[in-house]
C-alpha cells in the first residue's frame, strides 16, 4: 500500500493509504474522542463525537472515524469549529444522561467522563427534566442494561451483527426514545455476549457478576492468559483484597483480537469460593503438608498399572514436565488420562497460526463445532469470511453457528465418516483453485472420529491443495502436555489407586479404587476418605501454557499464592522427594530453562517476559473550549 | 380523484404535465396514442447508445427534484456501466416531505410517464432491475403504478426483451411503512433491504455501494418522469426553459392558506409572488401573507417581505433557503410562528431515526424548550438554548439532512421572527391571535369550487 503524507495539528506524519484520520491521529498522540468508532468494528459515523476540521474539504466539521487520510490533507482537531462541535455533541450526550456516576460501575474508567473532562464544556447548560427508562434491565443472567446511561453508539449491536453473527441484540423505537434491547426480550444466549460489556463506552452494559463489587481504582490488575480452553486468549484479571473480582479482555492481535468468550469472562467465582481447600486433609482431618505428601506417596508408590492419574486440562508446562519425571521413575506404568483433551494425536511439527486465518481464501472446518470447542477461533473464522471474503466449507454431521453465513458450504457426513468426506474435498470446486492460502481446521468430533485416519486425511488434503493444518486441541494445555509426553488418554478403569489432580474425571472416580489422592482447589463428593492436597487456581499459579497453535504463553497471576497454599511445582518437587526422586529446583525459572533446553516445541520458554507489561499510554486531551 | 387530474400552471410551458387531465391517461393505449408515450423509450433503446442518453440528460441540466437538487446526468455518470455484477435503479417515491404531493400527482395522472423514465434510466446506467420505493399510504398510486407496469409488461415494454432489444428490464415495487426518514436515500436503501431505516455514512455513495452493496442510481419520481421529454426533444430544448443553472420546469405543491391549493408546473426562475399570489390565488380573503416554506417543511422559511424571491435554486440559496422538494407551504397572519415551529420540531423529533446524537437528542431538547416557552415559562435562557440547539444540529453535525432541517426550522424562524419569539419567551404574550386556524377551513372541497370562488 502506498503511504500518505498529511498534517494533523502541525504534526507531519506518513501513514498507509486507507488509514482513517482517527487512527492516524493516535500515531502522533492526538486524541480524537469517539463513542461509536471501534477499531475492530466497521465505522458508522453515528455518534458524531469525532468531528474535526480538514482541508481540502467542505467548510464543515467532518467525522474523523469515517474519513480516510488523503495526500496533503491538513487536519485541525483544535479549530474553533471542531472544538465547539465536539463539545456540543458531548453536551447532547449528557442532556439525558442520569449522571449517576457515584454508583456506576463504569465510573473511573468511563470514556464519557474522561471525554467530557477533556473535550466538553466546563459548566452544565442542561436545563429541564431528563428522559427516564426502567432500569436496570437484565439482558441475561450475566449482563445488565441501563438504558438511561446508554449513548446509543451501537457498538454492542454492531458487534453482535458483524463479529459474533448473532441476532440477539437490536435497537427498538426511534429518535430520543430509541433503546437497546434483546430480540423479543429473550435472554442473550450467545457464548460471546460478554464482549459487549468491554465495548460499551459508558456504564450501560455491566457485568452482573461484578456489578457493585468494587470501584475500578480499588483493584489491581494483571495481564495474563485465560485458562478455560486451548485458545489462550489474553485477559486482564482484576483482584481486590485477594479476591478475583473481574476478568476483562486484553487485546492480542495474534490470538484473540480483544474478544473473549463468556466462559473466560464469567467463570471465575470458584477462585473466591469460601469453601476453597487451603490446608491438606488426611481422612477428613487437617494435616501438615509433610504428612499429607507422605500419605499420598505411600498410596501411589509402586502400583504400576494399578495406579490411575487424572490430569487437569490447565496443567502448566512446568507441572507437566515435573510430573513426567515422576512418570518415568516411581510411577512408571501408571495410566494417565488428561481431563478434557481430544483424541487428536501430537502434531508432527509447527501448525498453522491463528493469525494466518485472516489471509485464508478457503477455510475447511472438519469435525468441530468451533463455537464450543475453540470459541475465539470461531470469531476469527467469521471475520475471515464476512470481512475478508474467505470461502467456508464445514464438514460436520450437525449444524453449527458458521452455517449462518449464506455462502457457507456445509457437507453433512455420517458420524465417524469425516475422513471419507475430507478425502473427497480435494476435487471440490472451491478447493480446485482457491486463489490463496487454504486453512484446514479439524477437531475430533468429540470422540466420534477415528483420529489417526482423520488427521492423515486432513494432512493429505493440505498437501494436495497447498493448505495449512490446524489441529483443534481443546484442553487448555493439551498441546503442552503432548509435547512433554504426559497428555495421554488411557482408560482409568480397573485401577486400585488414583491421583486425582484437578476436577474429577467426567465419568466420575472409578469404582474400583481403594486409595484416592485428590489435589484440587474445591472439596467435592468422593473426597471424604481421600488424602486431599489444596491446589492453587488459575488466578494464583505461575507457569506457562502452550495454546492450540503451539504458542507458549506466560501466566501473570494477579493473586499471590498464600501459605499454606503452595505452587504446583513446589508440591510436585516435594512429592518427588517422598517418592525418592530428586527434583531440586529453587524456583520456577530453572524449571523453565531446563524445559526449554530439552523440549524443542517449548524452546521459547527460555525467555520469560517481564512480569510488568508496558502500561497503556494515556492520551492527554486538549483544554476546555 | 378528479381534483387531482389536470395540468395547472403557466401554459404553454408544460413539459411534464402537458397531457395530464386527458381521460384515461393512465391506460397504456391512451398514453401512447394521445401523449406519444413510450416513443422516448423506443428511441433510447433502439437508436441511442447508453452513454448518449446520459450525455443528453447532462445537456438538459436537469437537477434532482427530490430535495438536494444534484445534477441528474452527473449522477447517472457516476455509475460504472461496465462494472461486472448487478446494478440497480431505485426510485424514491416515498414523498414524505410535509407539504409535498407532486410525486403522487404524477403517479395518479400518468404512471406510464414514470415507468418510461425508469426504463430509460435503467438502460442508461446498465441496470436490469429497478425498485420503486413507494410511500405506504399511497394506495391509489400504488395500484395505478402496478397496473401500469403490468400493462407495459404485457405489451413487451419491459421484461426479457423490451421492444425486442436483448436487454432485460424489470421494475418491482416496495411499499414503505410510514417513516419520514425513509425518504432519505440511504435510509431508504436500508429499508428496502429489510433493515431498520437509518441513514448510512457517506462515502461510499449509493452509486458505488447502494442497494445490497451494489452500484445504485437513486432518483426521485419527478426527476425520472422528466426524462422522456428530454429524450424526445433533446437536452438542449429542455435547457432553454428555466434559468442557466436551474433549467426546466418543476412541480410546486402549494398548500396552506391559499385560495387554490394544488400542484402547479412552474418554469424555474418565476417568483414566489407569481406562484402564491397568482397561480394559487393568494391568501384567504381578509388575511395577509405572513410566511412561506419554499421547498417543503425542511426548507428555511421566508417571510412575506421575500415574496419576490425566485423559484430557481440559486435564488433560493441566496435567500438562505432552498428549493427542496417543491412543497410551498403558505401561512397567513393568523398563525403564531412559535407554535408553528414547535409543531414542526415535534415532527422532526418524532421522525428522528435515533442513529446520530445531535438529531436524536437535539430535536427533543428543542421541543421541550418550546414547551416551556409556550407554557409562558420562558426567558432569555430558553431563547439561547434554542439558538444553541439549532447550531448543534446544522452544518455537518448530523449524519443526514434530517437534523439540519430541524435546525433550520428553529434558525430561520428565529431569524425572521425574533420579535414574536421574544413576545413569548420574555413577555409571555402572543400577539398573533390565538392558535392556528383549524386545518381545512380555507380549503375548498374541490378544484371546481375553488375555480368558481
Amino acid at each position: 500500500m502506498p503511504d500518505i503524507n498529511l498534517t494533523i495539528d502541525g504534526h507531519k506524519l506518513t501513514v498507509p493509504a486507507g488509514t482513517l484520520i482517527v487512527e492516524a491521529a493516535k500515531t502522533v498522540g492526538i486524541e480524537i474522542p469517539v463513542f461509536c468508532y471501534h477499531h475492530k468494528l466497521d465505522p458508522v459515523g453515528a455518534c458524531r463525537l469525532c468531528l474535526v476540521d480538514f482541508s481540502p474539504g467542505p467548510p464543515r466539521p467532518q467525522t474523523a472515524c469515517t474519513t480516510p487520510v488523503s495526500e496533503g490533507m491538513v487536519v485541525r482537531t483544535q479549530s474553533a469549529m471542531a472544538v465547539q462541535a465536539r463539545a456540543d455533541i458531548l453536551e447532547f450526550e449528557l442532556a439525558n444522561h442520569p449522571l449517576d456516576c457515584p454508583v456506576c460501575d463504569k465510573g473511573g474508567e468511563c470514556p464519557l467522563q474522561d471525554f467530557t473532562f477533556r473535550h466538553g464544556y466546563p459548566t452544565s447548560r442542561i436545563d429541564g427534566p431528563r428522559l427516564h427508562f426502567k432500569k436496570p434491565i437484565p439482558l441475561s443472567d450475566k449482563i445488565a442494561l441501563d438504558r438511561e446511561r446508554c449513548v446509543l453508539c451501537y457498538r454492542c449491536t454492531r458487534y453482535y451483527d458483524e463479529v459474533a453473527w448473532e441476532q440477539e441484540l437490536t435497537t427498538d423505537e426511534r429518535g430520543v426514545q430509541s433503546f437497546i434491547t434483546s430480540q423479543f426480550d429473550q435472554p442473550l444466549k450467545s457464548i460471546f455476549s460478554g464482549n459487549i460489556i468491554d465495548l460499551c463506552p459508558v456504564g450501560a452494559l455491566t457485568s452482573r457478576v461484578w456489578r457493585f463489587e468494587s470501584r475500578p481504582w480499588d483493584m489491581t490488575h494483571s495481564e495474563t492468559i485465560c485458562s478455560r480452553c486451548s485458545v489462550g486468549c489474553s485477559v486482564t484479571q482484576w483482584q481486590r483484597r485477594g479476591q478475583l473480582v473481574r476478568v476483562t479482555s486484553h487485546e492480542n492481535d495474534d490470538i484473540d483480537e480483544g474478544w473473549i468468550c463468556d466462559r473466560g469472562r464469567f467463570d471465575y467465582t470458584d477462585v473466591n469460593d469460601p469453601s476453597r481447600l487451603r490446608t491438606p486433609l488426611v481422612a477428613g482431618r487437617k494435616s501438615t503438608w509433610a504428612d499429607a505428601i507422605n500419605a499420598v506417596a505411600a498410596g501411589i508408590k509402586g502400583k504400576g498399572a494399578k495406579l490411575g492419574v487424572s490430569l487437569p486440562q490447565d496443567i502448566t508446562n512446568e507441572e507437566a514436565f515435573l510430573f513426567r519425571r515422576l512418570l518415568d521413575g516411581p510411577l512408571k506404568g501408571a495410566k494417565v488420562k488428561m481431563h478434557g483433551r481430544t483424541a487428536i494425536p501430537a502434531p508432527a511439527g509447527a501448525t498453522m497460526r491463528i493469525r494466518e486465518l485472516d489471509d485464508a481464501r478457503v477455510i475447511v472446518v472438519v469435525a468441530s463445532d468451533l463455537e464450543n470447542d475453540v470459541p475465539i477461533i470461531d470469531l476469527r473464522v467469521k471475520k475471515a469470511v464476512s470481512k475478508r471474503g474467505a470461502q467456508l466449507i464445514v464438514v460436520n454431521p450437525e449444524s453449527v453457528d458458521l452455517d449462518r453465513h449464506p455462502r457457507t458450504v456445509h457437507i453433512r457426513n455420517q458420524k465417524g465418516a469425516a475422513a471419507a468426506e475430507v478425502r473427497k474435498l480435494a476435487s471440490h470446486d472451491l478447493l480446485k483453485n482457491p486463489g490463496g492460502p487454504v486453512a484446514i481446521l479439524f477437531g475430533d468430533g468429540h470422540g466420534s472420529e477415528d483420529m489417526n485416519e482423520l488427521a492423515t486425511a486432513c494432512g493429505a488434503l493440505a498437501e494436495q491443495v497447498g493448505g495449512k493444518e490446524m489441529p483443534l486441541y481443546r484442553g487448555t494445555n493439551e498441546r503442552g502436555a503432548l509435547a512433554v509426553g504426559v497428555g495421554r488418554w488411557d482408560k482409568l478403569d480397573a485401577v486400585d489407586a488414583i491421583l486425582n489432580w484437578g476436577p474429577p474425571p467426567t465419568a466420575g472416580l472409578p469404582r474400583s479404587v481403594k486409595f484416592i489422592a485428590a489435589w484440587d482447589h474445591l472439596p467435592r463428593d468422593g473426597y471424604e476418605n481421600a488424602v486431599v492436597l489444596p491446589a492453587a487456581t488459575f488466578a494464583e499459579r505461575q507457569g506457562t501454557y502452550t495454546n492450540v497453535e503451539g504458542t507458549v504463553q506466560f501466566l501473570r497471576p494477579p493473586i499471590a499464592v498464600q501459605a499454606p497454599l503452595k505452587e504446583g511445582w513446589e508440591v510436585l518437587c516435594e512429592l518427588g522427594a517422598a517418592l525418592g526422586v530428586t527434583l531440586d529446583y529453587p524456583g520456577i525459572f530453572p524449571i523453565q530453562r531446563e524445559i526449554a533446553s530439552r523440549i524443542p516445541a517449548l524452546a521459547s520458554m527460555a525467555q520469560a517476559p517481564s512480569p510488568d507489561p508496558e502500561p497503556t499510554p494515556v492520551l492527554i486531551g486538549p483544554a476546555h473550549p | 380523484m378528479p381534483e387531482l387530474r389536470g395540468s395547472f400552471g403557466d401554459a404553454p410551458n408544460h413539459l411534464l404535465t402537458r397531457w395530464f387531465g386527458t381521460p384515461d391517461l393512465h391506460r397504456l393505449g391512451v398514453y401512447e396514442s394521445k401523449a406519444g408515450g413510450y416513443s422516448a423509450l423506443r428511441k433510447a433503446l433502439l437508436e441511442m447508445a447508453p452513454a448518449d442518453i446520459t450525455s443528453e440528460v447532462k445537456t438538459s441540466g436537469l437537477r434532482g427534484r427530490g430535495g438536494a437538487g444534484f445534477a441528474t446526468g452527473t449522477k447517472w455518470s457516476f455509475i460504472n456501466r461496465d462494472a461486472p455484477g448487478p446494478k440497480y435503479v431505485v426510485i424514491n417515491a416515498d414523498e414524505s416531505e410535509p407539504g409535498t404531493s407532486k410525486d403522487r400527482y404524477i403517479l395518479e395522472n400518468s404512471p406510464h410517464l414514470l415507468v418510461e423514465g425508469i426504463l430509460i434510466a435503467a438502460y442508461a446506467v446498465g441496470a436490469n432491475q429497478a425498485w420503486v420505493y413507494i410511500r405506504g399510504e399511497y394506495d391509489e398510486p400504488y395500484r395505478m403504478l402496478s397496473e401500469a407496469i403490468e400493462e407495459a409488461r404485457a405489451k413487451g415494454y419491459l421484461g426479457p426483451k423490451p421492444m425486442g432489444k436483448d436487454y432485460p428490464l424489470d421494475i418491482r415495487l416496495y411499499r414503505g411503512h410510514g417513516a419520514y426518514i425513509c425518504g432519505e436515500e440511504t435510509a431508504l436503501l436500508e429499508s428496502l433491504e429489510g433493515k431498520r431505516a437509518q441513514p448510512r455514512s457517506r462515502p461510499p455513495f449509493p452509486a458505488v455501494k447502494g442497494a445490497w452493496g451494489r452500484p445504485t442510481l437513486l432518483n426521485n419520481v419527478e426527476t425520472l418522469a422528466t426524462v422522456p421529454w428530454i429524450i424526445n426533444n433533446g437536452g438542449a430544448a429542455y435547457a432553454k426553459f428555466g434559468t442557466d443553472k436551474s433549467p426546466g420546469t418543476r412541480l410546486l405543491s402549494v398548500s396552506g392558506n391559499v385560495r387554490k391549493p394544488g400542484v402547479y408546473e412552474v418554469e424555474l426562475g418565476q417568483s414566489f409572488r407569481h406562484v402564491i399570489m397568482e397561480l394559487a390565488g393568494g391568501v384567504t380573503e381578509g388575511r395577509s401573507l405572513k410566511v412561506f416554506w419554499p421547498g417543503g417543511s425542511s426548507a428555511p422559511v421566508l417571510p412575506a417581505s421575500m415574496l419576490d424571491t425566485k423559484t430557481d435554486m440559486e435564488a433560493l440559496a441566496a435567500a438562505r433557503s432552498m428549493g427542496g422538494s417543491g412543497g410551498v407551504i403558505v401561512m397567513d397572519d393568523s398563525h403564531c410562528i412559535v407554535r408553528a415551529a414547535h409543531r414542526l420540531l415535534k415532527f422532526y423529533a418524532h421522525e428522528s431515526c435515533g442513529k446520530c446524537t445531535p438529531c436524536r437528542v437535539g430535536g427533543d431538547w428543542a421541543v421541550r424548550t418550546y414547551d416551556r416557552i409556550l407554557a409562558n415559562e420562558g426567558s432569555q435562557t430558553e431563547l439561547d438554548t434554542l439558538q444553541r440547539v439549532s447550531d448543534g444540529l446544522q452544518n455537518g453535525r448530523c449524519l443526514c439532512g434530517l437534523g439540519d432541517s430541524a435546525g433550520w426550522v428553529i434558525d430561520s424562524t428565529l431569524r425572521h421572527f425574533r420579535e414574536e419569539y421574544e413576545d413569548h419567551a420574555l413577555r409571555h404574550e402572543c400577539n398573533v391571535g390565538g392558535p392556528p386556524a383549524a386545518s381545512g377551513r380555507h380549503l375548498p372541497r374541490d378544484r371546481d369550487e375553488a375555480a368558481s370562488a
